[in-house]
């Protein structure tokens, strides 16, 4: 099937990108390797397609402050190979090498990801795990969201009409950090079914456990890793999940903690 | 329509096209590249995968629009590339195709392989190959001819002859038409409280029209007459966007407080079908009510394709708590509140059931 017909814009700055979203009905296109394939299906019938890959400000990556400022539209394959600085220990190379395959990576963006709001992506639950920021722009000016916090509901996220996510910022981790990250998936490429984030770091005195590809937003257990601490956060944020969604999640936090070398006994 | 202006296989070409046109489609009905092809036409077969500015990407979900000043390297593009012909040679040597038609595919994620990763070893060369899908060879012959050109230096080798495939295109077949609900289909169970008795909140529930007032997104389009209903059912969820129109019958069991909405409806936008049965019962809680329902759909169409997992239980309960908010501010006399999310709880529910069940964990 084909899309419907839509227009197309490809402004060359954010504020006329925030322009010409402010009327209703058009959609942000970030890489569109989740919208391309809801177009041709028509499940989304959008009446103009703002394309924001060609605003030079998203595609940059660099150190600012005390982390790392990754614009929206830089490509998990950037991320991927190395393009941009490492301040996560080899974790954000490690996730994006890991998101569907290469043919998508080349032209899936982070910022077009977390946007897209699907819950059982990456970066939604490494951001998470890392204690990113979320960069918004809209007309009345800029504000930050932590990307755990991001995600309203599947497909849903705190950004306003009219508002752009123009970019993450991610702390800088301690070179003495270390993360673990394990994505369950019947099949390489597939989206995941559970997804475990660990994180320890213990000169920043952070140890986090993020549990992803859960119904909504991930969840996020700060402080020293528990089994029992993570059975009780599933049961009481994982929403309607059965037995075995349940046991997946667990397993795959628990396997993270492990790789991160976090005390799990 | 707008002009666009690229790089195709090293020749300038110009061209005129609607934004929605996708790559894919430019290449081989404006070029007449017939090379890329369409499996899926949405990114997952990989069969249309071509260069994008020397990176191999899906041209299918590429607009045409949007690759205004690329460069673009289709298999056509590739006759007199050393690496390609090896590659060629290999896949013919190790019968890495049958049915030809994932090959162009292959080939060109193949040559990324061959030229990013030249240690790879069987594990990762099989890792970046699945995203192309091949339904001959079961893959051994692709994976062996991939793996005997990694870490080779180049050959020069003689230009293949060019050839030519000319064919007429069978009209495309009609969609078939939606599947009936299976016997024994899944079923969903909501159960929500309303803070009143149980003899105001059946009266609400004998009622269709004010019934269908508390489910936001759902229109009648006619008023209801013998329990039969005709309507609408709009959906929107983040880009995705839905109106089922279709019909429902309403049987309703004064003594036992419970009632069987049975319907059917169609989104014609997404060509999307849904049908199934909403079986609810109001009972006794305490000075309260609950409302226990009970679902069992089928879906058919585009939708289909689109949801794993336990998205569908966050979406469930989300709505179901919209339905019972506006059914308790109906029967405290307050207007119903409308979100346009809530494509009304129990068509809505049942649809994503479903799916969930089709295609993800549950």
């Amino acid at each position: 099937m084909k899309p419907v017909a839509f227009d197309y814009e490809r402004p060359a700055s954010l504020e006329d990108a925030i322009a010409l979203l402010s009327g209703a009905g058009a959609r942000v296109l970030a890489g569109g390797q989740s919208l391309g394939p809801m177009l041709n299906l028509r499940l989304a019938q959008p009446e103009l397609l703002v394309d924001i890959t060609y605003i030079p400000e998203l595609k940059t990556a660099e150190r600012q402050g005390d982390g790392l400022w990754l614009g929206a539209c830089v490509t998990h394959a950037e991320i991927e190979d190395g393009a941009v600085p490492d301040v996560t220990n080899g974790a954000l190379a490690f996730v994006a090498g890991g998101i569907a395959y290469r043919a998508v990576r080349n032209r899936g963006t982070v910022g077009g990801s977390l946007a897209h709001a699907d819950p059982a992506a990456d970066w939604v639950t490494c951001l998470s795990a890392l204690g990113a920021d979320a960069v918004i722009a809209g007309p009345s000016g800029e504000r930050r969201v932590p990307v755990s916090e991001f995600l309203s509901g599947a497909f849903e996220t705190a950004l306003e009409v009219g508002e752009i996510l123009r970019g993450v910022w991610i702390p800088t981790l301690s070179s003495a950090a270390s993360w673990g990250y394990y994505k369950f998936c019947r099949k390489a490429g597939d989206f995941a079914e559970a997804i475990g984030a660990v994180l320890q770091d213990p000169e920043r005195g952070i140890v986090r456990t993020v549990l992803g590809a859960t119904n909504a937003r991930p969840i996020v257990i700060d402080g020293a890793y528990g089994d029992e601490s993570v059975r009780a956060s599933i049961d009481s944020q994982g929403g309607d999940m059965d037995a075995y969604d349940r046991q997946v999640h667990f397993v795959t936090a628990k396997r993270a903690a492990m790789i991160a070398g976090v005390r799990v006994a | 329509m707008k002009s666009i202006a690229l790089t195709v296989n090293g020749e300038a070409v110009r061209g005129t096209v609607e934004p929605r046109t996708s790559l894919a489609d430019f290449l081989r009905e404006d070029l007449l590249l017939t090379g890329a092809h369409l499996g899926c036409e949405q990114g997952v077969c990989g069969a249309c995968t071509v260069m994008i500015d020397g990176a191999p990407a899906r041209s299918c979900i590429a607009l045409a629009v949007a690759c205004d000043g690329t460069e673009i390297r289709t298999i056509e593009g590739f006759d007199d590339d050393p690496r390609m012909a090896q590659l060629r040679a290999a896949f013919t040597k190790e019968h890495a195709l049958q049915c030809g038609y994932c090959t162009p595919g292959m080939l060109i994620s193949s040559h990324d392989i061959v030229s990013r990763l030249p240690d790879a070893d069987e594990a990762r060369v099989r890792e970046e190959l699945s995203g192309n899908l091949c339904r001959c060879t079961g893959y051994v012959g692709i994976v062996r001819a991939v793996r005997s050109c990694l870490g080779e230096t180049v050959p020069e080798v003689e230009k293949a002859p060019a050839f030519k495939v000319e064919r007429d295109m069978p009209a495309p077949a009609p969609a078939a038409p939606p599947a009936a609900m299976p016997s024994g289909a899944p079923e969903l169970l909501q159960s929500f409280t309303v803070a009143h008795r149980t003899d105001a909140v059946w009266a609400v529930f004998q009622d269709i029209e004010a019934v269908a007032t508390c489910m936001p997104g759902v229109s009648l389009t006619a008023k209801p007459t013998d329990g039969h209903v005709e309507g609408q059912v709009a959906i929107k969820l983040g880009p995705i966007a839905a109106a089922f129109a279709g019909t429902a019958q309403v049987t309703l069991d004064d003594t036992q407080r419970s009632g069987v909405i049975s319907g059917q409806g169609r989104d014609s936008g997404s060509g999307s079908s849904v049908r199934g049965e909403v079986t609810f019962t109001v009972v006794p809680f305490g000075a309260e009510t609950r409302v226990d329902v009970t679902v069992a759909y089928a879906l058919t169409g585009a939708l289909g394709q689109f949801a794993r997992g336990g998205i569908v239980n966050d979406l469930a309960s989300r709505l179901t708590a919209d339905f019972s908010a506006n059914l308790q501010a109906r029967l405290e006399g307050r207007a119903v509140e409308t979100t346009e999310i809530a494509g009304g709880s129990l068509f809505f529910n049942a649809l994503w059931s479903v799916i969930r069940r089709l295609f993800g964990r549950g």
